[in-house]
């Protein structure tokens, strides 16, 4: 029998700090709407989602009230376009026309956002993938609900540094081409090095192509119910903080299992995964850098900042993973910049800089995450950063993704404004120090010693 | 069964619990059991509630009980067992 206090427990950990579920997100298989011909092609992926997707929102809103439990999004990844596309497509124009038929499809069924306009080149671009690739700018100025991802390495294959010099002009080209609302284009536009095939969360989110034909994949939250948590046990020692830590994981991965199961009974989808992952929202008490700070941090960036990060990341897995049947997608904690109120603020005040927000990629879930920087950063200074991002992941075989925004017409220091769950943030400064050569060389970084397991 | 947790909080006065009960009866809602603690002059209840005989949706009961909340002056949420059950048993 339930008990009145925990009752009440969930009840705060809903309305008083922010727990919800992020997405439910069905992933959709598109590999049997190819076709040579360009418009049977946009017909039959048309057809395919609105077919598949059409109760989404719907059941997800009756789920929501079911349990009282508050699902902001209601999402669409597709395999990867590069793929899908490949057989029909003889220019970036015509990637550009699926493009438009995703964001029609995604608007009919009423998701905010489809994933999947995406290339998986970490070992080479095919011409289809680099058609793809050059069509991001175009594709992601003219949509509103697309989102795109490139893979460029892996542990397994190395990094592709010729696509990674390619996407730093790309990501160029779509600041540009988005100016007008402070580059947002690139908010929607990330680059992966081991991607997972069933990330529910945007921008990244694609459908592998090792996946079924459609499933259902849910995203977690609650930063908020972690740092309530933690300021219970202030002053006592790492095995207590991370024992709650553990325990508050659990109790909000179970809401994800519950939802994703019930959201697949209903839609008659498979369930995919939970993703376990803590993903901050730029309101008040939504934030990882509140829950580094509870630690003991003074403001996330400072010296323990790592540490508190990496504490933070693997109790959420190890709390989370006995809670759901099926855990994947990134499963850990999200440090993006400008969509996390507290780690705006300390990006403003200088305690949280680029190369520390690097280090914390080696211990969160993900990487370098909505971070504005100055709008002059050269195409070859960005394709750097992703390299050295990308080289985390390779050697550390793990996810590793940038999603960086040169705002077009701002320098550092000034506040981009992408508004909603995208957020605000001070501009960060990146070193003026270059390294075209580096780029320039192209070809491939082989994959480490360690990734030959066989 | 459909079981239904049925929370209420606010300002103890009389007649909160006829009301919500009241409610009940006039939507065929049974009541399986009722827990309450009073601190100061606060109110905490839960209920377990059956819908299973209820022939409204679940939206309508969750909006009715709105209303019978703003009526007494309480916060009244009705949200499925099984939420409960997940987090709080292994």
């Amino acid at each position: 029998m339930v008990e009145l206090n925990e009752v009440f427990e969930t009840h705060t950990m809903i309305f008083d700090e922010n727990l919800d579920v992020r997405t439910i997100t069905m992933g959709i298989s598109l590999l049997d709407c190819c076709d040579s011909d360009l418009d049977v092609l946009c017909d039959n992926i048309y057809k395919k989602i609105v077919t598949a997707a059409k109760d989404l929102v719907k059941v997800g809103d009756e789920i929501g009230l079911d349990f009282g439990i508050p699902i902001i999004n209601k999402r669409i990844s597709v395999t990867p376009i590069s793929i899908v596309g490949a057989s029909a497509c003889r220019t970036s124009g015509d990637f550009s026309r699926i493009a438009e038929t995703l964001e029609k499809a995604a608007s009919f069924v009423g998701v905010n956002f489809i994933g999947g306009y995406s290339a998986l080149v970490q070992k080479g671009m095919t011409a289809a993938d680099q058609m793809l690739i050059r069509s991001i700018p175009a594709a992601l100025s003219k949509t509103e609900r697309v989102c795109s991802s490139v893979s460029l390495a892996s542990t397994k294959t190395g990094i592709d540094m010729d696509a990674v010099k390619l996407m730093g002009t790309v990501i160029k080209e779509t600041a540009e081409a988005t100016k007008y609302k402070d580059s947002i284009g690139c908010a929607k536009l990330v680059v992966f090095c081991n991607p997972s095939d069933d990330n529910p969360f945007m921008a990244g989110a694609f459908h592998g192509v090792t996946e079924t034909d459609s499933v259902i994949n849910v995203g977690v939250s609650g930063p908020g119910v972690v740092k309530r948590a933690i300021s219970k046990v202030k002053g006592e020692n790492f095995e207590v903080l991370c024992e709650t830590i553990k325990k508050t994981a659990f109790k909000v991965t179970r809401v994800g299992q519950l939802v994703a199961k019930e959201a697949s009974e209903r839609l008659n989808v498979p369930f995919g995964i939970v993703d376990l992952s803590l993903a901050p929202t730029p309101a008040v008490g939504d934030s990882i850098a509140d829950i580094i700070q509870e630690m003991g941090v003074e403001y996330v960036g400072a010296p323990g900042t790592t540490a508190a990060l990496a504490i933070l990341n693997d109790q959420v897995k190890k709390g989370g993973v006995m809670a759901s049947s099926y855990v994947g997608g990134l499963s850990g904690a999200f440090i993006p910049v400008s969509e996390d109120r507290s780690m705006a603020y300390a990006a403003g005040i200088g305690a949280l800089t680029l190369e520390k927000l690097e280090a914390m990629t080696c211990v969160c879930s993900v990487g370098l995450d909505m971070i504005p920087i100055p709008g002059d950063t050269s195409a070859e200074t960005i394709s750097g950063i992703i390299a050295d991002e990308m080289a985390i992941g390779m050697i550390n075989q793990k996810t590793t993704a940038v999603r960086v925004i040169p705002v077009i017409g701002k320098k550092a220091g000034e506040t981009a404004e992408f508004g909603g769950l995208l957020g605000s943030s001070p501009i960060m400064p990146v070193s003026r120090y270059g390294c075209k050569d580096f780029i320039d060389r192209g070809g491939r970084i082989p994959a480490p010693i360690h990734s030959f397991k066989n | 069964m459909n079981r239904v947790i049925v929370t209420l909080v606010g300002r103890d006065h009389t007649g909160i619990i006829a009301t919500v009960c009241n409610y009940f009866a006039e939507n065929e809602i049974n009541i399986l059991d009722i827990t309450q603690t009073t601190v100061q002059e606060y109110i905490n209840m839960m209920m377990i509630v059956d819908l299973e005989k209820c022939t409204k949706q679940f939206s309508e009961i969750v909006s009715g009980l709105d209303a019978v909340g703003k009526k007494v002056g309480c916060v009244i949420k009705a949200q499925h067992e099984e939420i409960f059950d997940m987090m709080h048993r292994i």
